[in-house]
């Protein structure tokens, strides 16, 4: 065990195209908020020859919603989780997003990693990416001389793995508008008010006459990655909305979840909790998107 | 003159400031990790990857080419003297010392659990020293482990400690057992039998454990470390790991960021020791917080039985305890721990029968110690809920139950040999129950409660000990003297690891000398400056230092009035000190300051000089007990088995709170632990590895604000005649009473019981479950 | 970049320290710039006793490479208190009983000084909600809050009490 890091170059490029050149994935790593990675150095879990920091690259920390691209929200790499969750547009047009942000409780954790960066350590626990899965998000990765555009749910792999390759970087992850009388809702259960999720869920609906139009669920923390419960969601645009649905609903969605017993919780309370989480998470969206008292459809 | 409580007092049972805060607040404070001297080498140790392994060979050729590498060193080069890491035992009577086993070596020729200490490496920074480590080979031979007590008992299991072919590290009877168990419990009128054991909590200060040691070149050897009783490990180092002699050994304690019990053990002193020695240069150890996870310290794990007889008017016949202690790799403080246990937890309730025996076992996981309560939080858990199951039995309020069996003033008190002076437990538990409401929230045994999110309300009482008289040796000196201005200096031995001792020392010797808390400063830190003194743990300091001062302080009053009086011409009776003036009690104008008659004495050009100091002194083989009642309201979502905390309310029997605010602050820090240890804090050791894997705070989880519920401390004042201004002990105490508390409250809230802590969401829904209640 | 001679600017002064990428802020401030008031409890992001303000904001001291630190504002509990006295944080924290070992002081003050120069108002959620990155191990936490809600009314009293 040690409490020194060992020696490596560092590198500080200035554009995404320097960098992209020198981040291989292996002996180089990206360095964006520096949280994760320093301390996996200190732990000697990564051991990079070359640390390329990406903190002087311009352009890289913005949080802005794309008037012309729909409306969309865009969270640059740098953006760091503290900025996304103080941002106006996004407690307004995404409150889902700050719900999960506010589940992180650590201030400096906040104000020095990124939101990509949170994406990047690709961890099934993370609090970001179920909201991100809710919300429908994409991801946008910069390889030498390209860039490709990934659905959220594609770029995890498994615990620690994520669709970046090689001379990749990711630059942005881009969140659509919401749909029309939609609500979300995150919730997430832990050892302590600053831990890590034993279980995660956050659920997006919207109703159109006691039916679900829109339905979207993903879990954190019960799988290899964070899942999506597609056939929950289907559930959910098949059936009436009734408190029985939503219970059915969250059955299927323990059904698309493979949790595991670890330092935190049980496969069996994980699974269990699954069930309740997603079923206290439909019940409390839909009561935000105004089913219950009949003004489902409607914008907010 | 005003009606304020305690008015007749200048300093006590006031809440000034501590003396030692403002530099803690400015950063200012100097930690041991904070000291630089010139020439220091840095020491870091290379730990076993292996829960058992014979060490076969280890190359430290490599390590030592590095540039910058001063030393390296493994068991080859430490003496073949054993010790135990329990400094506190240098207290023990000798018969009992005995019972000790000196069972550890600087650096071990075996390792035995996951992070023993193998080798060691001095360079000139942490970088090297730490290039170096990697840099050691080492040809283990791994050999079978055992990670659970009750295995290691079982025949033919993998021996930890070839002196102790069973494992079994110890026995120990309750000294004060008596009566015909059996027969109490056959002709009871019912029985309560509770089950479980506690979790590994780790002390978890904040400051991780670092240590200086220099040599000087007459083979003097200065330590700086963060001991908690450092007179006793200048002793353990000077006598047992070294061959040198207690003269030898000049320990001085930094500020220290937190003990908990802790620092009653050695930490990395004696490798920096040895480092020193070898190098001939000032060594600074330092650890990861990784390190201490997998290493030296924590409660340790008791499995245990209570079985307690009642008696058809409610009264208890009799008390068993069986106690099973995992001592880990090495003894420390896995013996007295168990027998402290046992004093506590058999000690609080009125029994014509007791019986209670531990036994104390070796496995391969990290060496267990002390932790605040010092098994009395273990003993607790099981002990109180055992007494909610009689008090159901006989269909009796908790409350009513324990007020009607809980020891009281005049009778043996947990050191049986000595009776209760002063026992203020009936108000604590009145007050708390009011506090908690009690009255309007227990509605009887099997309320039979419904719906998701149920509330239940429990209590717990304990008794603990102030001062550690009739357990260790128990005295303490202190010096005070003037200086030519009036203000003292007061050198007593305590540590101040944050409980504000350095404070209240000053306060009671302020009061008893008759000068202004100001003039007064509490020197400690340095066993070259302070007189013997076992150290600051056993909830002591306040009670027994506390008397030690207030008699120095009185002894350097009556020299002031005695030389006032010869100062002014009058009669030394009718004179009185106080805020720094000498005045007759007749006529208040007649008076000369302290300052004055300081300063007259050591610039006396006669013969009558004198620099005013006393020396004062407490020796006691009495503990003088306090009490404390505590309760606990939660809220538990019967589908999550999540418990929210509604409120906890600590009612502590204090005797005489010196200084409110610091008491508050320590019970309501207890308090915060303690829950903690009911919720979520555990030591985590895999089944089949022995290794840690709760080895970071992001996996030994303790609380953080947003966690806190309210707390509301209830400070009962009732003086007791021994001790300082009626002061008793209280720094252990505010954790004792929390998990047992919930515990119960669960209980009420849900009819479910947990067996072990911490009552985790995951214990609590399979309980439901068992129950058939829940989701 | 290997080893170089790098400029920080700790509490408004300038500090040249010989730094190398694998170096830590924490300890470049520790043992290069002779700052100990900083903390080192865990390491990992986990306690927040090493908390430094960097450019006003609070980050682990800990998991910060020094390189990334070069010539930014860092500010440090040494750097609080304005002349010989103490800041109003840190009045607050001695008058509250705030402070017990005062290991995780530092570390508090600092957030506590992030928290009041964001948001002058807060509410008790709002103080735990901020703090609840910073460990303590000894206070339960109660008097931390008390104090840093006494310190955010003297401070919006422009100092006095
Ligand atoms: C005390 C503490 C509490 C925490 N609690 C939570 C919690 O409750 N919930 C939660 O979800 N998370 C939690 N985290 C995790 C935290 O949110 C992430 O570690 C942090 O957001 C990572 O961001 P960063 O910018 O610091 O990443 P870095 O450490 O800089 O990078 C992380 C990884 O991503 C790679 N990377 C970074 N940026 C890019 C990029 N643009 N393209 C490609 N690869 C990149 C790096 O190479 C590295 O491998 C916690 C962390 C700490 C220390
Ligand atoms: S030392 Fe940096 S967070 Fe603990
Ligand atoms: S005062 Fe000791 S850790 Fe906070």
């Amino acid at each position: 065990m040690h409490r020194a890091l060992l020696p490596f170059e560092f590198s500080e490029p200035a554009s995404v195209e320097e960098a992209v050149a020198l981040v291989d994935g292996g002996r180089a790593r990206a360095l964006a908020g520096g949280v994760d990675l320093v301390l996996k150095m200190r732990l000697r879990q990564e051991t990079p020859e070359r640390v390329v920091s990406l903190q002087k690259i311009a352009g890289l920390d913005h949080v802005r919603v794309d008037a012309h691209g729909g409306g969309a929200l865009h969270i640059g790499a740098l953006a760091t989780l503290r900025q996304v969750e103080q941002s106006a547009a996004v407690t307004q047009g995404w409150p889902l997003l700050a719900e999960a942000i506010a589940s992180i409780v650590s201030m400096q954790t906040k104000v020095m990693g990124t939101l990509v960066g949170n994406l990047c350590v690709g961890t099934p626990a993370s609090d970001v990416a179920p909201a991100l899965f809710a919300l429908g998000a994409r991801v946008k990765i910069a390889g030498v001389g390209d860039e490709r555009d990934i659905a959220v749910e594609d770029f995890f792999l498994g615990p620690g793995v994520t669709a970046v390759r090689p001379h990749e970087l990711v630059t942005e992850v881009v969140v659509p508008a919401r749909p029309v009388g939609s609500a979300g809702r995150f919730l997430k259960l832990s050892k302590t008010a600053d831990d890590i999720a034993k279980v995660n869920v956050a659920v997006s609906v919207a109703f159109s006459r006691g039916t679900c139009a829109h339905a979207r669920i993903a879990i954190g923390s019960a799988a290899p990655t964070p899942v999506r419960a597609v056939a929950a969601e289907e559930l959910l645009l098949r059936e009436d909305w009734c408190p029985a649905t939503a219970k059915a609903a969250a059955e299927a969605a323990a059904r698309s979840v493979r949790p595991i017993s670890d330092v935190r919780s049980t496969a069996d309370y994980r699974a269990e909790m699954v069930k309740v989480l997603v079923r206290d998470a439909l019940t409390q969206a839909a009561d935000g998107a105004g089913v219950l008292d009949g003004h489902d459809g409607k914008e907010a | 003159m005003t009606n304020e409580p305690h008015s007749e007092f200048s300093s006590v049972g006031k809440s000034l400031a501590r003396p030692d805060v403002a530099a803690k607040a400015t950063g200012a404070a100097r930690f041991s990790a904070d000291i630089a001297l010139p020439g220091m080498l840095i020491g870091r140790i290379l730990t076993s990857p292996h829960a058992h392994a014979r060490i076969v060979a280890i190359d430290t050729s490599r390590a030592k080419a590095l540039p910058g590498v001063a030393a390296v060193i493994t068991h080859a080069d430490v003496p073949k003297r054993g010790f135990t890491r329990s400094v506190m035992a240098e207290g023990l009577p000798p018969f009992a010392y005995e019972t000790e086993n000196l069972d550890q070596y600087i650096l071990s020729d075996k390792a035995r659990y996951i992070g023993d200490w193998v080798a060691a490496v001095a360079a000139v920074d942490l970088y090297v020293a730490e290039r170096a480590l990697d840099l050691i080979e080492v040809e283990y031979e791994v050999l079978p482990a055992v990670f659970d007590p009750e295995d290691a008992l079982a025949p033919g299991a993998p021996v930890v400690h070839k002196g102790w072919k069973d494992n079994v590290a110890g026995v120990i009877e309750h000294p004060f057992n008596r009566g015909d168990l059996d027969a109490a419990l056959a002709s009871s009128a019912h029985v309560a039998e509770f089950s479980g054991r506690n979790s590994r909590q780790k002390q978890a200060h904040m400051e991780p454990d670092a240590a200086i040691a220099s040599w000087d070149d007459k083979g003097r050897l200065t330590v700086w470390s963060p001991s908690q009783n450092a007179h006793l490990a200048k002793k353990a180092m000077g006598r047992r790991v070294f061959d040198i002699g207690e003269g030898n050994v000049r320990w001085i304690t930094p500020a220290v960021g937190g003990g908990f019990g802790a620092r009653l053990s050695f930490g990395v002193e004696p490798v920096a020791a040895m480092l020193a020695k070898v190098t001939g240069r000032p060594v600074k150890v330092l650890v990861t917080r990784e390190e201490d996870f997998n290493g030296w310290n924590s409660r340790t794990e008791q499995r245990q039985t209570i079985r307690v007889g009642v008696g058809e008017a409610g009264e208890i016949t009799a008390i068993e305890q069986d106690v099973l202690s995992d001592s880990g790799a090495y003894f420390s403080h896995s013996g007295t721990i168990s027998a402290v246990n046992m004093q506590s937890t058999l000690g609080v309730m009125r029994s014509p029968v007791v019986r209670g025996k531990a036994l104390m076992v070796y496995t391969n996981n990290p060496t267990a110690s002390g932790m605040r309560g010092y098994g009395n939080p273990e003993g607790s858990f099981i002990l109180q809920q055992a007494l909610d199951i009689a008090a159901e039995k006989c269909g009796m309020d908790p409350v009513d139950f324990r007020l009607k069996n809980a020891r009281g003033p005049g009778e043996p008190s947990m050191w049986e040999p000595q009776a209760i002076t002063t026992c203020a437990l009936p108000e604590c538990i009145r007050r708390g129950a009011v506090a908690i409401g009690w009255d309007q929230k227990w509605h009887g045994w099997g309320a039979g409660k419904e719906g998701r999110y149920r509330r239940g309300v429990g209590m717990s009482i304990m008794t603990h000990a102030s001062g550690a008289g009739g357990f260790l040796l128990e005295h303490s000196t202190a010096v005070m003297k003037l200086d030519e201005d009036g203000t003292a200096s007061l050198s007593v031995s305590p540590c101040e690891m944050g409980q504000g001792i350095l404070g209240v020392l000053a306060q009671i010797a302020a009061e008893g000398a008759g000068l202004r808390y100001e003039d007064v400063r509490t020197v400690t830190g340095d066993t070259d400056v302070t007189l013997f003194d076992i150290g600051t743990h056993a909830s002591r300091s306040t009670y027994a230092i506390g008397n030690a001062a207030l008699d120095a302080a009185r002894k350097v009053k009556a020299i002031v009035v005695e030389r006032a009086a010869r100062m002014l011409g009058v009669e030394s009776e009718g004179l009185d000190v106080r805020d720094g003036r000498v005045f007759a009690v007749a006529d208040s104008s007649v008076g000369v300051s302290v300052a004055e008659v300081a300063h007259a004495g050591i610039y006396e050009y006669g013969t009558d000089a004198r620099h005013i100091m006393a020396t004062g002194k407490h020796q006691s083989v009495m503990h003088c007990p306090n009490f404390q009642a505590g309760f606990a309201e939660i809220e538990v979502d019967v589908e999550t088995g999540v418990i929210k905390v509604l409120k906890l309310v600590i009612a502590h029997d204090i005797g005489r709170a010196i200084n409110p605010l610091t008491v508050e602050g320590c019970l309501e820090g207890g308090a915060a632990q303690g829950l903690g240890y009911a919720l979520t804090e555990d030591l985590v050791i895999d089944k089949g590895t022995g290794k840690v894997v709760s080895d970071s705070f992001a996996t030994y989880k303790m609380l953080s604000a947003l966690d806190m519920p309210e707390v509301e401390v209830i400070l009962v004042e009732e003086p007791d005649p021994t001790g300082p201004f009626g002061a008793k002990g209280v720094g252990e105490t505010g954790i004792t009473n929390v998990a047992p508390a919930i515990a119960n409250a669960l209980y009420d809230a849900a009819g479910v019981r947990v067996h072990s802590l911490p009552i985790t969401p995951e214990k609590v829904l399979e309980a439901l479950r068992a129950h058939g209640a829940g989701a | 970049m290997a080893k170089e001679i790098a400029t920080f600017i700790v509490n408004g002064q300038g500090y040249e320290v010989i730094v190398e990428p694998h170096m830590l802020l924490i300890d470049v401030l520790r043992d290069s710039i002779g700052l100990v008031g900083t903390k080192y409890g865990c390491g990992a992001g986990d306690c927040g006793a090493c908390t430094v303000l960097l450019e006003g904001k609070p980050v682990f001291a800990c998991l910060t490479l020094a390189v990334t630190a070069r010539d930014r504002s860092l500010t440090t509990i040494e750097g609080l208190a304005d002349g010989a006295g103490l800041h109003p944080i840190q009045q607050a924290f001695v008058d509250a009983g705030a402070v017990q070992c005062g290991f995780c002081t530092p570390g508090m003050v600092l957030t506590t000084k992030a928290l009041l120069d964001e948001n002058p108002e807060p509410t008790r959620g709002e103080i735990k909600a901020f703090l609840a990155g910073n460990l303590c191990r000894c206070t339960g936490y109660v008097k931390i809050v008390e104090a840093v809600e006494s310190a955010a009314g003297i401070l919006r009293n422009g100092g006095a009490r």
